[in-house]
């Protein structure tokens, strides 16, 4: 019973929603000028990096960031990205600032210093984007998180936490207890600081960009400059800590003779399997959450799209399926967080334990 | 297509805050929080077995003490039994002591009545062998005039004899 009435208050919502849409689609008709809809630049907009951070309900209207760009003689200049991010140049002392527009140059959408002869030059961007504080504002979260459990610990001693700190805990001892130690055995204590924090960051940086409005919103770990970073820490670490068996067994493998002598081909495959590891790290955890966002934005273009070739009507009727279908992703993409987060950490012990092998293989052979 | 070209800036960043994060929870929270956790583990463990152990030894105590308690009845019966086995002993003892101090007695009695007898014995020969002596000396003094005469002293002396004793 209580299942069929959510059931009714859901199609309730999800029809007064589609009145609502017709509503304002006949009411925007005539302010809204721009008539032609271009799901591309819709989706990469919103799976993209921003020099502001948009509020609901608006689209020009940002919430300002810090820029902050070396210019090509090398000066630092730092101001606020309402300046530029509504098309207009800024001048900073002598160096004038702008939001690329033109197509061919690669710098669309990003800060570009308009030289004399009105050619465009990219500048160190070191600017505090929609991404950079959403790293910051999950990385705070996961601060708060991790202190306020430790605060419980520091004031109540043996006592189990509940709640939300109840629940921190059970994640720990489901990522350190039950994976990381029994994986990395007596090393668990060394690399669990770093592996707990790549999950819980990770973790976080998902869950946030499932949320729609500030703070969350910011596509965070569907972008590979993310990624990268995290994956090339975990090749850092599985590499610069690696054993002399590790290196051995990449470069001189236990395989006949003749696949390593005059053409070194299983030295050849293990040292591409060095690259492909973090390769697959940075990938898989892009395309997954990449994807998952883009399902979303496409499916509520999708409302735009329709609305635009078949009329309102068909417009309404599409909203009610691709909010239903939304959701749906979007509670899978809350599953996909929590696997992608786990799943991140856990090769990442993996591919750290076999870097640390002690040869107990060639020992036995030796006694 | 910025999406898979990673821009400075942003990797710039996220290196940066994540290290600045990793420092902090390695130094301040993780640590602490997985000893806090083992520490709180072990205790409960601790405490599942000393509980276990604790029930058990009450267990233990429990049969401990019923078979205290027979061993006390037991000891008590024991106890009752020896003495009275030890009282008829004793009584026994002393009723043999008794009969033979009883027969000590009466053997110095019978012993002293003996000596009494033989010597009223003693004393009566010899009273007998004095007066047969006299009585001799009597007759030999009044002699043979005649036997008449005689006859009648000895009967005389013994009546005297009888009516001495």
């Amino acid at each position: 019973m209580k299942k069929v009435i959510t059931a009714i208050v859901a199609l309730v919502i999800l029809a007064l929603m589609a009145w609502g849409y017709v509503d304002s689609a006949s009411h925007g008709s005539e302010g809204h000028d721009s008539g032609k809809v271009e799901p591309k630049e819709i989706i990469f907009e919103h799976l993209g990096d921003a020099y502001g951070w948009e509020v609901p309900f608006s689209h020009t209207r940002k919430i300002p960031l810090p820029i902050i760009a070396f210019a090509q003689d090398g000066s630092l200049h730092c101001f606020m990205s309402s300046m530029v991010t509504s098309g207009d140049s800024y001048q900073d002392g002598d160096v004038v600032f702008k939001i690329s527009t033109n197509e061919e140059s690669g710098y669309k959408g990003k800060l570009v210093q308009v030289l004399g002869d009105g050619s465009e030059y990219r500048p160190w961007d070191f600017s505090i984007t929609k991404n950079v504080l959403g790293i910051m504002i999950a990385a705070a979260l996961v601060i708060a998180m991790a202190m306020s459990l430790r605060k419980w610990y520091k004031r109540e001693g043996m006592k189990g936490p509940n709640g939300f700190k109840g629940m921190l805990e059970l994640i720990i001892e489901f990522v350190y207890t039950d994976t990381i130690k029994p994986i990395m055995g007596k090393e668990a204590p060394k690399y669990g600081p770093y592996l707990l924090t790549a999950f819980f960051f990770i973790l976080t940086m998902n869950l946030l960009g499932l949320i729609v409005i500030f703070p969350g919103g910011a596509n965070l770990t569907g972008n590979l400059a993310v990624t990268m970073v995290l994956a090339l820490i975990t090749f850092a670490v599985t590499n610069l800590t690696g054993t002399k068996h590790y290196w051995k067994d990449i470069f001189w493998p236990d395989v006949p003779m003749a696949l390593k002598c005059p053409v070194p081909m299983m030295p050849l495959i293990e040292f591409l399997g060095i690259l492909t590891k973090p390769l697959a790290l940075m990938v898989r955890l892009f395309a997954n959450m990449l994807g998952g966002h883009m399902v979303v934005i496409v499916l509520i273009v999708l409302i735009m799209v329709f609305n635009g070739m078949f009329g309102v009507g068909v417009g309404a009727g599409t909203s009610v399926v691709s909010v239903a279908l939304a959701l749906f992703m979007l509670v899978l993409d809350t599953l996909i967080s929590f696997i992608q987060a786990f799943v991140f950490t856990l090769l990442s012990t993996i591919f750290i334990s076999m870097a640390h092998i002690h040869g107990e293989e060639s020992k036995a052979v030796t006694e | 297509m910025e999406l898979f070209k990673p821009e400075f800036g942003l990797v710039f960043w996220m290196f940066l805050a994540f290290a600045c994060l990793y420092f902090i929870l390695a130094k301040w929270a993780w640590p602490f929080i997985i000893k806090s956790m083992d520490d709180r583990a072990s205790l409960i463990d601790k405490g599942v077995a000393y509980a276990q152990e604790a029930k058990s030894q009450l267990d233990n105590a429990k049969a401990e003490a019923d078979a205290l308690v027979a061993d006390a009845r037991k000891q008590q019966a024991d106890i009752l039994r020896d003495a009275a086995k030890m009282k008829t002993e004793i009584i026994e003892q002393a009723k043999a002591e008794a009969a033979v101090e009883a027969k000590k007695v009466t053997d110095a009695a019978q012993v002293s009545i003996e000596q009494a007898r033989k010597e009223s014995e003693h004393q009566l020969r010899q009273d007998v062998g004095s007066y047969a002596l006299q009585i001799a000396e009597q007759v030999i003094r009044q002699n043979m005039s005649d036997d008449n005469s005689q006859r009648a002293l000895v009967e005389k002396l013994l009546k005297e004899v009888e009516s001495s004793n």
